[in-house]
């Protein structure tokens, strides 16, 4: 697509970048965000409940799907737009041997008194096509 | 394993020290430490996201571009959180999930820049039986730039 802003609609889609989870790239997140939560580690300790909830096994971090989606987003847009904003909630969790794709969809475009901006849905779906994490993100299109 | 020098990865360790959701106070800020981002620390951030792209990796290229040298991905404050807060900070203890966060950016952090965190609970409540802690965060460059700002919500372990 286009990305030149007034040649984009509501409803233009975007494709992010597939990424396959694996013990191997959990434990690499862990040493890039130093966050060692056992959460994303320990496989024993998730045997255990989290009050109604049982992961069965360790989980991806939430935010690597926002990393992902960030980077779908500055892949996106042109020299001179920037990425204001992205805001996530995860919604299934991600587990070693998924696959996750990150999507966005231009919801609407805005001009403000000092500048355009755009704003689009964002989602990112599972090798099954579920959506893990949902959100929003904003775009700035200086004049 | 690559780890950041002198960094707990042992998130039991003296998890007893850490305030539990009845200690949170909201609205009182938390201990944070000034942290030297280096060039390769956004290196690994980057390949544990995929990222390539030359502004983040290439000094030549990022020097020819509209940054005028490297800088790191927006995402950064990811690495951030955990780099800018002491060992007992309570965004450690073993079990906190995380439920979703917003975050504007204003301008990149670059290699070489010393980050400083402004942070606090801003809220806290019981929603499903669970117990919420919602987290106020802003991280400034050693020019007291506003380099991004964000709001989490996590579930604290019970």
């Amino acid at each position: 697509m286009n990305n030149d802003f007034d040649k984009l609609s509501e409803g233009d889609t975007i494709d992010g970048p597939s990424f396959a989870v694996s013990r191997e790239s959990i434990r690499l997140f862990c040493d890039a965000s130093l966050d060692y939560n056992p959460l994303h580690l320990d496989d024993d300790y998730m045997k255990g409940d989290f009050g109604r909830t049982n992961f069965g096994g360790i989980i991806m971090h939430g935010m690597n799907n926002f990393g992902l989606i960030s980077r779908m987003i500055t892949d996106w847009i042109p020299p001179g737009a920037v990425h204001r904003r992205l805001e996530t909630r995860w919604v299934k969790p991600v587990r070693p041997g998924d696959t996750i794709r990150p999507a966005g969809t231009i919801k609407t475009r805005q001009t403000t008194q000092k500048s355009r901006w755009v704003l689009l849905d964002v989602v990112v779906r599972n090798q099954k096509d579920e959506p893990v994490a949902v959100g929003e993100a904003m775009v700035e299109f200086p004049p | 394993m690559v780890q950041a020098q002198g960094f707990e990865t042992d998130f039991w360790k003296d998890a007893n020290l850490r305030k539990g959701w009845d200690d949170i106070v909201p609205g009182e800020p938390r201990k944070t430490l000034p942290y030297l981002l280096t060039q390769e620390a956004i290196a690994l951030y980057c390949k544990a996201v995929g990222e390539t792209n030359p502004l983040y990796l290439d000094e030549k290229a990022a020097k020819a571009g509209p940054h005028g040298g490297l800088v790191a991905p927006p995402s950064i404050h990811i690495l951030l959180m955990f780099s800018c807060t002491p060992a007992d900070d309570w965004m450690r203890s073993p079990g906190t999930i995380n439920a979703g966060q917003s975050w504007s950016y204003n301008i990149h952090a670059r290699p070489g820049d010393t980050i400083r965190l402004e942070a606090r609970a801003l809220d806290k409540f019981i929603k499903r039986q669970r117990l919420f802690v919602v987290h106020d965060n802003v991280f400034f460059n050693q020019h007291g730039q506003v380099i991004c700002s964000g709001r989490g919500q996590t579930i604290r372990p019970a």
